[in-house]
């Protein structure tokens, strides 16, 4: 039998700003330990810092974004949308297909007029 | 003249006729720099194409094509939900 069907996924998460780097290291192995255990494998972890949110989310205006890069069969991301839903430290969550690892998160500003 | 007669907006008497009707071509800024992926990290280009309300522009503002502002729309969507950028903006 051929190895089980992967996908490259990006995931991006916040985490709550309020928590200790302690507290919100751990809140962030959650998130990472749920895909480890869905077969996946973390390929990249890019820690963005402390940001402001562009509108309140659970009372909060300031959130600890992370930017996952991970291998995943495609029928756990819905198990691991259901995980993430009770993650009571994670504020917001994405997962989208990908088709690289960015090994940098910076963009070439565009000249646009209009 | 005739009051219903429409007005030319350039009459050849006020303007050389090189000058007349002269509109600059606007290009899609993504096919000219041959973008295919918009990301939706990419704060700084996004920007460019809302208002300050937040509002995504239409693209017979600013020019991009069809396929570029579908992949635009789903990508200033997709910064919306992870609060890099608002729904509603406020002054």
């Amino acid at each position: 039998m051929a190895e089980k069907k992967q996908h490259l996924y990006e995931g991006m998460f916040i985490i709550s700003a309020k928590l200790s780097d302690d507290a919100r290291q751990k809140a962030m192995d959650r998130v990472s330990k749920a895909i480890t255990d869905r077969d996946g494998e973390i390929l990249k972890i890019h820690d963005r810092g402390r940001s402001r949110l562009a509108y309140e989310i659970k009372k909060q205006r300031e959130g600890h974004y992370y930017i996952v890069y991970f291998n995943a069969p495609p029928s756990s991301i819905n198990e691991l949308w259901r995980e993430y839903e009770l993650h009571e430290d994670l504020i917001r969550f994405m997962t989208l297909r990908t088709a690289a690892v960015m090994e940098k998160i910076e963009f070439k500003p565009i000249d646009v007029q209009h | 003249m005739h009051p219903q007669t429409p007005q030319p907006r350039f009459t050849s008497s006020s303007h050389p006729p090189e000058q007349r009707n002269v509109r600059k071509k606007r290009r899609c800024p993504f096919t000219a720099l041959g973008i295919k992926h918009i990301d939706y990290k990419d704060i700084a280009t996004l920007s460019k194409f809302i208002t300050e309300r937040g509002k995504i522009l239409p693209r017979r503002i600013t020019g991009v094509s069809a396929t570029h502002q579908k992949r635009l729309a789903l990508a200033i969507k997709h910064a919306r939900h992870m609060a890099l950028l608002p729904f509603v903006a406020e002054f």
